[in-house]
């Protein structure tokens, strides 16, 4: 599913305060586990990449249950796009040549793994900006349905292709 | 159950919030809300739409176990997780709170908050943040 320069913009985290999102994925049994996040990006137009610092039951549910939902947090406005699909966590140590639902692995990892150097958060306000920003990998979701949360529109696909 | 602090109802009233539930194998799905109302300290109302009804009453009967996140800006500047299990009651979602976590990125992500003494909740919170909810 492609999703365009609109999507693209709305997830970049650089710049005018930047985007949050909420990640939601769910244990093997279906217990949910929902976590903001803000170091994000639009890849390849069909991947929603995630800086993964230590987002330990996020990783867990992933291992047995890879799959997830995006949702946007802030800013809404607009923007009340719901993206689900398969989901898991890149990092360091694939098998040479590794590829996860069409993606070159090491190619995402090279671009995206040390997401502090390639894009400070320097527009994040101190009082909620991590400590320190410490990546062991980044999630990626492969985005194959998309629908609407508005409150009116609940689940009402959206017209991506 | 667990006893929510006058800070995190605030930012669910104020917000609304993004709101978790799962199939019984497991796929998740999300509604959004921006209102919410306190039933008692561990538990939250959330008005729904036709629409949310319809969407989330399925996962529900399957499968009760909900997860909740501030919505708005307080998916940051409220940085906290709720668990429970939700049922529909009259068009609203009611959720009562079994476990509280704080999702502040640093040493205290994960933190599980609910199985603290309250007053040490409470000046965790104060000590975090220098809040009591949105901005009005």
């Amino acid at each position: 599913m492609k999703l365009g320069a609109e999507v693209s913009k709305a997830l970049r985290t650089v710049g005018s305060g930047g985007a949050v999102i909420y990640l939601t994925t769910a244990s093997r049994v279906g217990k949910p586990n929902i976590v903001g996040e803000r170091f994000i990006t639009l890849f390849q137009d069909e991947y929603v990449l995630i800086a993964e610092m230590f987002a330990q039951k996020t990783r867990v549910n992933l291992n047995e249950n890879p799959y997830g939902v995006i949702t946007i947090a802030h800013p809404i406005k607009g923007r009340t796009w719901s993206l689900a699909g398969p989901a898991t966590v890149l990092q360091e140590g694939h098998a040479p040549g590794a590829r996860w639902e069409g993606l070159d692995v090491a190619h995402v990892l090279a671009e995206w793994g040390d997401w502090a150097t390639k894009e400070p958060p320097s527009e994040v306000p101190p009082d909620i900006r991590p400590p320190a920003l410490v990546q062991r990998g980044v999630i990626a979701l492969h985005v194959t349905s998309a629908s609407d949360f508005h409150p009116d529109r609940a689940g009402e696909p959206l017209p991506f292709t | 159950m667990a006893r929510l602090t006058p800070r995190m109802m605030n930012w669910l009233t104020g917000l609304g919030a993004h709101i978790a539930t799962a199939s019984a194998t497991g796929i998740p799905a999300v509604l959004v809300v921006d209102s919410a109302s306190a039933d008692t300290e561990d538990s939250v109302r959330f008005p729904l739409t036709e629409m949310q009804v319809e969407q989330v009453t399925a996962n529900l009967v399957e499968n009760p176990l909900v997860a909740i996140g501030p919505g708005g800006i307080g998916s940051v500047r409220a940085a906290y997780q709720l668990k429970g299990t939700g049922r529909i009651e009259n068009h609203d979602l009611v959720v009562d709170i079994d476990e509280i976590y704080c999702t502040k990125p640093g040493p205290e992500a994960g933190l599980r908050l609910d199985v603290l003494p309250y007053e040490k909740v409470l000046a965790f919170e104060g000590s975090r943040w220098h809040d009591d909810g949105p901005p009005r």
